[in-house]
């Protein structure tokens, strides 16, 4: 097996906090992406957006009393140094506002991601 | 190894014989033939949880001070354990494959990850903490970071 070191890694995420049950693991194989010394972004799109809007990842725990919510693994994520990004288009389609997004997420338009997908050594879809 | 045998902090066993770099949750053994073993400290593994796997690099790799030999996973964490000496992987802990729960339960003993040929051991080892200024250290860390007091989900074992 090729040492992964130094590799880019491109998450896309498309779930959003309707589905809490696909939002944990995107961000997980991002973190672990990122643990193995890795380059890593997240990119929320379509309804996946909905996960970076202030007040709502706090409301998803998928095991009830674990006290690891959505928001949680988000900051684990970005702790871990993982990159976040979200769609401006999305956010038009659903009505959200820069200002109600959470701090540290950039906001990149079609155009960008298509550049990115060329540019990373890997893309996982969710 | 019994826990009162120890310097503890917040329930946090930190054996006295160890170098620590507590930011990074790791300790290191100087061992008789130049090599040094490493492992994660029991405030690492109460900070994981339960760990279910352990991903180990290979014998052989040669890694610089602060580069992961291992990615550790809990059921909704993960991490690296970052070496603390520059070098060479001269071993690997086997029964971490099919015994992380080790890492739980037997920190500093049979829950060791990697021993190390280090290349600059005398400038890393002054780069970490032993003793009262590891304890000092690491309260220091819980604190500021909030972390909580040490659980030994799994039992502590020698």
């Amino acid at each position: 097996m090729a040492d992964s070191e130094g590799k880019r890694v491109l998450v896309v995420q498309t779930s959003g906090v309707d589905r809490p049950r696909r939002t944990y693991a995107p961000i997980f194989y991002a973190m672990t992406a990122a643990a193995m010394e890795m380059e890593v972004l997240l990119w929320f799109t379509m309804e996946g957006t909905s996960q970076l809007i202030h007040g709502e990842a706090e409301k998803i725990e998928l095991e009830p009393g674990s006290g690891v919510t959505l928001k949680t693994m988000i900051e684990r994520a970005m702790d871990a140094g993982v990159q976040f990004s979200v769609c401006q288009q999305s956010m038009a389609l659903f009505n959200v506002e820069p200002k109600d997004i959470i701090e540290n997420v950039k906001i990149l338009g079609a155009a960008s991601i298509i550049d990115l997908t060329l540019d990373y050594d890997v893309v996982m879809y969710f | 190894m019994n826990m009162a045998e120890h310097p503890t902090v917040r329930n946090c066993v930190l054996p006295a014989d160890l170098y620590y770099v507590p930011e990074d949750h790791i300790w290191a053994r100087t061992n008789a033939d130049g090599t040094v073993t490493i492992g994660m400290t029991d405030v690492a593994q109460s900070l994981a949880g339960a760990i279910i796997h352990a991903h180990l690099k290979k014998v052989g790799t040669k890694r610089e001070r602060a580069k992961p030999v291992a990615t550790v996973e809990s059921g909704k964490w993960v991490g690296p354990v970052k070496t603390p000496v520059a070098g060479e992987i001269v071993e690997i802990n086997p029964r971490l494959e099919t015994e992380a729960s080790l890492l739980n339960k037997s920190p500093y003993k049979d829950g060791w990850i990697a021993r190390l040929k280090p290349v600059s051991l005398e400038a890393d080892l002054a780069l970490m903490l032993k003793g009262e200024a590891a304890l000092e250290a690491y309260k220091k860390l819980m604190d500021e970071k909030k972390l909580n007091d040490c659980i030994h989900c799994e039992g502590y074992e020698a």
